[in-house]
């Protein structure tokens, strides 16, 4: 009897901390997965494009063009709508790659002294006012909207990016200050 | 033959800068990035979904935890892509801003937690590397992000909510 019970313990821990351990490891998993899968292939992709830019000299230009307008708050706001404009935020969603790519450009310029530091947070809602623009109408299926749901939703979002995009910008310059 | 040989050499040189640039990601970025995004989801995993549903259904109700709560703990148990399904959880009526606030929120997670959405961590690590090229900590930056991250997506639930009602009603449409 006593014995039948210590077993019982003996084999409630041992699936106990199977199972725990089973969660370690499938946790481990899942991250190499992402890690070889997203992260690697989309680095090996951008510091091409960035080496390519830096070595060929096509760096200066961006860093005479593109780093005046990022260095402002209007320049900002600007790109923050333009980014935000129902007929392009669609186009520049997809992946998020758009908003990586200058993301990366943005931060060698950071990383060269032409941008000042306490941009980067304005800067990270300026480039991203697209955010899932062109996600919408499967985000929406995946929260089980209906039909009528997502023919109205989908202008909904978008058009409220056009306020909102730039408003991010604006909030994220005000808790900018004292950064950095 | 010299000619040629330099031009060679320009050509290797294009890709060296992309190599090193290459190299130094993978050591400085990917050895942080597996062990936080390993630890976070044993805890996640540990922790379980069927408790943090019970969670998100109590934050339904509110028009500020809708769109703060339940995006934050879709965006942090689930992640991208899972994160949408949290929207069953919200009335018809609100699904497309909750979808706005959560998918808003995928790209100010990733500072503090990037295994919410490891396929998409340039947006913050592009910039972020600038930063550290500066000799500069990137712990005060990563917070604030996700801090006005908080206010920007609850600011868009409410004002996507506002135009798709207005929206409907514009079109006659039962709500």
């Amino acid at each position: 009897m006593n014995q039948g019970k210590e077993k019982n313990f003996v084999t409630r821990l041992g699936i106990a901390i199977g199972g725990v351990v089973n969660k370690f490891y499938s946790a481990g998993r899942e991250t190499i997965d992402i890690t070889i899968k997203s992260i690697l292939p989309f680095m090996a992709f951008v510091s091409m494009i960035l080496g390519i830019i830096s070595a060929s000299g096509i760096g200066n230009v961006i860093a005479n063009t593109i780093s005046p307008i990022a260095s402002t708050l209007l320049g900002m706001l600007v790109i923050s709508f333009i980014c935000a404009i129902p007929f392009i935020s669609p186009v520049l969603g997809p992946g998020a790659v758009i908003a990586q790519v200058v993301g990366t450009l943005l931060g060698a310029q950071i990383g060269m002294g032409n941008i000042p530091p306490q941009y980067a947070l304005p800067a990270l809602f300026a480039i991203n006012a697209q955010v899932g623009a062109d996600f919408v109408p499967v985000g929406l299926s995946l929260g089980e909207a209906e039909p009528e749901t997502i023919e109205l939703g989908v202008p909904a979002v978008l058009y409220s990016r056009v306020i909102t995009g730039p408003i991010a910008v604006l909030i994220a310059y005000a808790a900018s200050i004292g950064l950095y | 033959m010299e000619f040629i040989a330099g031009l060679a050499n320009g050509f290797m040189e294009l890709f060296k800068a992309g190599a090193n640039t290459f190299s130094g990601w993978v050591v400085g970025i990917i050895p942080l990035v597996v062990i936080l995004m390993t630890a976070v989801s044993s805890v996640i995993k540990l922790i379980g979904e069927e408790r943090v549903y019970r969670v998100a259904q109590c934050a339904t109700k509110n028009i500020i935890t809708r769109y703060t709560i339940l995006p934050i703990l879709a965006v942090m148990f689930l992640g991208n892509p899972m994160s949408y399904t949290f929207g069953r959880f919200v009335d018809e009526k609100y699904k497309p801003a909750f979808y706005d606030a959560n998918v808003s929120f995928l790209h100010p997670v990733t500072g503090l937690f990037p295994h919410a959405n490891g396929g998409e961590l340039f947006v913050y690590m592009g910039i972020a590397a600038g930063v550290s090229a500066l000799g500069l900590s990137l712990g005060d930056l990563a917070v604030r992000y996700f801090l006005v991250g908080v206010v920007v997506i609850l600011l868009r639930g409410i004002v996507t909510e506002k135009i798709y009602l207005y929206m409907c009603k514009k079109e006659g449409k039962e709500i």
